[in-house]
């Protein structure tokens, strides 16, 4: 059996990434969009950890606790703009939201 | 002091004075609005009597006071023979529309702001020599041009002429403005002053190539503000939805900044880009002549026809132009002049006619000479001119034109002859005939011909202006030919294409039925 | 006072114009003196200048620069030679009589001064055609006759008719005035001058000045005279210019407005009679010279418009028609390379054919504006003087001796018999046909008995109007002793004696004399045998083809409204087709519709849906990556 090494963790994430663009993509309901666009951004934060281990550097592991604090900020600021929204229109879907079109 | 900048500032002074009068007061608006133009005309027949002939080809009433001087922009007036012919005629013209606001019974305080700044706008373009004022104050009469359209215009179509002839002369400012910064960084990105740039593009001409490069854009940018053959739809359209003073001050003496743009810089600056478009300019000035004069014939209301027919005489400048000939530029420069005049009374009489009757449908009108002597005969005078009957100011202009253009391009000249005398004829004399003559309708029987004398003042000056033009055009052609003379040189003067090829000069000059003896 | 009489002759009426238009106005008196003050002045003048020693002896000119610009220079003046002054007189002397006879004719109208003025500036017109020195100055005061006849012939403009012809008038004489205007142009860029002296002499230097192009130039100048004096094929706007007021026709279509076309003519003959020669691309006529085609056309309008004339009713279309076929006379005598019997004529006509015209109008008077000649009859006993002065005019119009017409006509008829035997042939047959509808119209209109209602009374004018037809009269009777041609030709005054000159046609040329005779009594003859005491025209019931024809004017007019006038019309038509459907509609609105175009489908991609967007995201940035690590 190989050892895991830099290509797994990297396939890891890419695969994770995909998931989580595609389920921004596909699904409608807002929240699962935002779960999935929390997943795309771990996914960035495992290749980054992966990288700066086998690299042995440390910038990598620095930049994914910025990322981490960023997007708990981003989860907020998020969430409550979900909510302000739903008090505008009573509706999760992001079908339903197309005022901006042209 | 010069003259010039009193008689710019001084509309410029008015307005701001006028904008902080109370709006209630409406017959001040009208009253300071005629002073001004009319001081302006007092001062520009001053300077046009003191203007200097025997040094026609040289700027006078010159003042330049330097602005950006990292950018060569300065504020630099001053008028040559072909200048000060048109900056009197437009002073003419603003006088005759500022005696024409009468009709504007709404927003009159914004009218006469507007109107005051076009008028400042035109004489500023014709006044400059600058090149950045002059596009500057072009814009400054356009932008209000659009909004008397807009908000004081007739008709039904008004808001679609107004929109139509906003992106029309839009489009064609901004060719324009592309090609004159074209020049401005062919000459060295040193100076906007004309002068200069003309004395540098004598002393040492800039690449052909690149001439041949902004000629172009410079022709089409002037030739869109000029109504020129095949950008010429906006101009009847404009012209028949505008109020009567706008319509007279823009078909009068606005549009020939196009006109004066292509003698004062295209012509000048790159002469050796203009003359392979010359043969172009000519044929484009039948489609004014011919096609327009033929368009004219079907029109059904009175102002369009008149539209067109302004179109039509934009084609004898063309033509003027296109022959590269002292004598053609003098003509076209004197049919410049002629045609401020003769549009603005015909606009106004159109104008007026319209406030009587209500509507200018040639069919619905008819024996109005009748009810109203004065208008009627007036219109019959300005149609005469229109068909280039001498006595009038066009006729010395057009028989220039046509003196000059027939050496160079016989087959042109003889067409435009043919649309000028008979399909000019028949135009005009037709709307006469319909309008005019022929039995008086019940409806019209009360019709109200121009009996205040006040009222009749502009016609009879623009009229005055006409018949003087035509019956003495020397003290005008004097002044504008040193001038013409200077344009056409380089025009003349290059070296013909032809005579690379080596031809026997014998098989040019001996008619064919000899060599084939 | 050389040079003054002149600029007085010319200004005169023009200052009666203005003064008119501007002051006297409703003033009705004070207008009509002035206008005729002008112009009777003008002729005082003139006869002066005529007896001041040497004035009439030699050319000379007098000028004011007008216009000078890039080598063209523009001179005004004044040209005052034999030509020049002997047609000043015939345009005062008869434009007068006619001037004074109006202010009995018009004097119920409401528009009386604004009428004298055009009359004025008309006389002004024609004065300064007479007198230009230069071509460009004849072609200003060219186009001023056609302006003025304009607002003549549409005087009363509230009739549509007259407002038609009118127009028709000015357009068909723009026409001409074109080719006169090319003609202009050519031979200034020909020859570098637009004077006639010195075009005359750069001519005479160097006969092939004009080139391959001499005789389409002198053709092209011929045009404006075709317009002016209605020759074929511009011949259409005479007959019905015959709306406007009777003194009017008068003036314009006897004395000179239709006189100016020949003048012109025989001002310029140096250029016609230059030496022929045509460009490459009309190789085909090569043979023919401008002075043949001139002949030709002078000719055939001669017995055109005396066909025509045959079978009109309205006794002012008869005479119009009979000018027409007069003033072809006159051509071909210019075509025949004789300028001075055409001259001749053209000055007994004017007097001999304002005087007809003036009889038409005091009959029109008489009868309350009747203007059909097959309702008029037995007006010999009621107008009396009208008659006779009216008879004077018809027989030297047939050219009867010893009256003005006769020597005129017989000295063209002479010179075509020389030149041209088949010329000589039809011109006779012309002269038959003249003597026909002449007749016809003196025996239908004075002859027979009364065919009007009971209560009418036709009676003579007054005696404003019956001074000028008794020295129209006069002139007609006297003009047979002017010896204009030899007058022209610059021989001294008085060589031969008046006996000799009133003999001259037997002496030089019996034949043509007898048999200008014989055709006139033949033509006279006819009209006794069909039209004494006749109630209705006996021939369209003979020949009705014919008839109708000529009543249809030859179907020329309408062919001419139909073809030319419509074809006119399609093309206008086709070029506001063009330009409401395929400049303003297709390409400006199609710049237009193509930006909107272009708009609306990029609108498609802006869903507002956030998974479309963020689809895009995605393709964008795996694009980007791709684009980055390749």
């Amino acid at each position: 059996m190989t050892p895991v090494g830099l290509p797994h963790y990297l396939v890891l994430s890419a695969l994770l990434f995909s998931l989580g663009l595609l389920g921004v993509v596909l699904r409608r309901n807002l929240l699962i969009v935002f779960i999935s666009l929390e997943l795309m951004l771990n996914a960035a934060n495992i290749a980054l950890v992966a990288s700066a281990r086998f690299l042995n550097r440390i910038g990598g592991q620095e930049m994914v606790f910025v990322v981490i604090a960023v997007a708990a900020a981003e989860v907020a600021v998020g969430l409550a703009l979900l909510a302000a929204l739903y008090r505008q229109r009573p509706t999760v879907q992001s079908n339903d939201l197309d005022a901006l079109k042209f | 002091m010069s003259i010039l900048t009193v008689i710019l500032l001084l509309p410029l002074l008015a307005l701001a004075a006028l904008a902080a009068w109370p709006s209630r007061q409406r017959v001040m608006f009208q009253a300071v609005t005629i002073g001004i133009t009319f001081v302006e005309l007092v001062l520009a027949s001053l300077a046009a009597w003191q203007f200097d002939v025997s040094a026609a080809q040289s700027f006078q009433f010159v003042q330049k006071v330097p602005w950006i001087p990292s950018l060569g922009i300065s504020f630099h007036v001053g008028v040559d023979g072909l200048s000060v012919g048109l900056v009197w005629m437009a002073t003419l013209v603003s006088f005759a529309a500022a005696c024409a606001s009468w009709e504007i019974r709404e927003r009159v305080k914004t009218f006469h702001l507007l109107l005051l700044l076009m008028n400042a706008g035109v004489l500023g373009a014709f006044a400059s020599l600058d090149l950045f004022f002059f596009y500057i104050f072009h814009e400054l009469a356009l932008v209000p041009t659009f909004l008397m359209i807009g908000i004081w215009g007739r008709g039904g179509q008004r808001s679609y002429a107004a929109f139509k002839i906003t992106l029309y002369l839009g489009l064609g400012s901004m060719v324009l403005l592309l090609g004159l910064l074209a020049v401005f960084f062919l000459a060295g990105q040193t100076t906007f002053d004309m002068v200069e740039l003309a004395a540098q593009a004598r002393q040492s001409p800039f690449p052909v190539a690149r001439q041949q490069a902004v000629f172009p854009l410079l022709l089409l940018g002037f030739g869109i503000l000029a109504s020129l053959w095949p950008f010429h739809t906006w101009a009847p359209l404009a012209y028949g939805a505008a109020p009567t003073p706008t319509a007279m001050l823009h078909a009068g003496a606005l549009k020939k900044f196009g006109l004066y743009g292509l003698l004062r810089v295209a012509l000048p600056l790159v002469p050796d880009g203009a003359r392979d478009w010359m043969s172009v300019l000519a044929w484009l000035a039948l489609g004014n002549l011919l096609f327009c004069g033929l368009v004219a014939v079907r029109q059904k209301e009175l102002d369009r026809l008149i539209g067109y027919s302004s179109v039509a005489h934009m084609g004898f400048i063309f033509l003027g132009i296109a022959s590269g000939t002292a004598l053609g530029i003098t003509g076209a420069a004197v049919v410049m002049v002629a045609h401020g005049m003769l549009a603005a009374l015909s606009f106004g009489l159109s104008g007026h006619l319209y406030q009587q009757t209500r509507t200018l449908e040639l069919d619905r009108l008819g024996g109005l000479l009748r009810p109203m002597p004065f208008l009627g005969t007036a219109l019959v005078m300005a149609m005469l001119a229109a068909c280039g009957v001498p006595g009038f100011g066009n006729f010395p202009g057009e028989l220039l034109v046509f003196f000059g253009s027939w050496p160079p391009r016989p087959a042109a000249t003889a067409i435009a002859a043919a649309a000028a005398l008979v399909v000019g004829a028949v135009y005009a004399l037709r709307a006469v005939r319909k309008a005019l003559h022929g039995p008086l309708p019940d409806a019209w029987q009360a019709a109200d011909d121009l009996s205040n004398p006040w009222r009749r003042l502009p016609f009879v000056l623009l009229l005055a202006g006409l018949i003087g033009l035509g019956c003495f055009p020397g003290p005008l052609v004097d002044r504008i030919q040193p001038a013409a003379a200077a344009i056409a040189r380089p025009l003349e003067s290059a070296p013909a294409p032809a005579a690379l090829i080596p031809l026997p000069a014998a098989a040019l000059t001996r008619p064919p039925e000899e060599a084939s003896r | 006072m050389q040079t003054l009489f002149p600029w007085l002759i010319l200004l005169l009426p023009l200052a009666a114009a203005a003064l008119i238009s501007l002051f006297t106005r409703p003033h009705r008196d004070l207008s009509a003196r002035l206008s005729i003050g002008a112009i009777v002045a003008g002729f005082w003048l003139t006869l002066l200048l005529f007896a001041l020693p040497g004035a009439a002896a030699q050319a000379y000119e007098t000028r004011i620069p007008w216009l000078a610009a890039g080598g063209l220079q523009i001179d005004f003046g004044l040209r005052i030679d034999r030509l020049s002054l002997l047609m000043a007189l015939v345009v005062t002397a008869v434009g007068g009589a006619i001037h004074i006879y109006s202010y009995e004719y018009m004097r119920g109208e409401r528009r009386f001064s604004t009428y004298f003025a055009c009359l004025s500036l008309f006389t002004f017109a024609m004065l300064g055609v007479v007198f230009a020195p230069n071509f460009v100055q004849m072609f200003f005061f060219w186009e001023l006759v056609g302006v003025s006849s304009y607002l003549l012939i549409g005087f009363w403009f509230e009739r549509p008719a007259a407002a038609d012809a009118g127009l028709k008038a000015f357009l068909v004489n723009r026409v001409g005035d074109l080719g006169f205007l090319l003609g202009i142009l050519l031979v200034w860029s020909r020859l570098g001058s637009v004077h006639f002296g010195e075009l005359e002499r750069r001519l005479a230097e160097n006969p092939a000045a004009l080139g391959a192009m001499a005789t389409v130039a002198g053709l092209l100048i011929f045009c404006g005279a075709l317009g002016k004096s209605a020759q074929f094929p511009l011949h259409i706007w005479l007959p019905d210019a015959m709306e406007g007021p009777t003194p009017v026709s008068a003036l314009i279509h006897a004395a000179t407005m239709v006189a100016a076309g020949v003048y012109m003519l025989a001002r310029v003959f140096f250029l016609l009679a230059a030496t022929p020669h045509w460009p490459a691309a009309l190789h085909f006529l090569e043979g023919l010279d401008a002075l043949e085609i001139i002949r030709i056309i002078g000719l055939f309008t001669a017995l055109m418009a005396g066909l025509i004339a045959l079978q009109q009713d309205d006794i002012k279309r008869v005479l119009a028609y009979s000018t027409l076929s007069q003033l072809g006379y006159m051509v071909m005598a210019i075509g025949l390379g004789q300028p001075g019997p055409a001259m001749f004529h053209l000055a007994t006509h004017a007097g001999f054919k304002a005087l007809l015209f003036l009889g038409a109008g005091a009959i029109i008077l008489a009868l309350h504006h009747e203007q059909d000649i097959w309702r008029m009859g037995g007006l010999r006993r009621a107008m009396p003087l009208t008659f006779w002065t009216f008879l004077i005019a018809t027989l030297a119009l047939c050219a009867v001796p010893p009256l003005g017409g006769f020597y005129s006509k017989e000295s063209i008829l002479a010179h075509a018999w020389h030149q041209d035997k088949l010329v000589f042939a039809l011109a006779w047959c012309g002269s038959v046909l003249t003597a026909l509808y002449m007749f016809r119209l003196v025996l239908v209109v004075f002859g027979g008995s009364p065919r009007r209602p009971r209560d009418a009374q036709p009676h003579e004018p007054s005696h404003i109007a019956t001074w000028p037809m008794l020295f129209l009269a006069g002139l007609t009777v006297l003009a047979g002793g002017a010896d204009v041609e030899g007058f022209l030709a610059g021989g001294a005054q008085g060589t031969a004696s008046l006996a000799s000159r009133l003999a001259g046609p037997l002496a030089h040329a019996p034949f043509v004399m007898l048999a200008g005779l014989a055709a006139t009594g033949l033509g006279f003859a006819m009209a006794w045998g069909l039209y004494r005491g006749a109630y209705r025209d006996p021939l369209p019931a003979r020949w009705s083809t014919l008839a109708s024809a000529l009543r249809q004017r030859l179907l020329l007019d309408a062919w001419y409204a139909r073809w030319i006038g419509g074809s006119f019309e399609a093309l206008a038509c086709l070029a506001s087709g063009v330009d409401r459907w395929i400049i303003a509609g297709a390409a400006v609105r199609g710049v237009h519709g193509s930006v909107e175009l272009t708009g609306r489908l990029l609108r498609l991609a802006q869903t507002g849906k956030v998974s479309t967007y963020a689809f895009a995201l995605g393709c964008g940035v795996a694009a980007l990556l791709y684009w980055l690590i390749r």
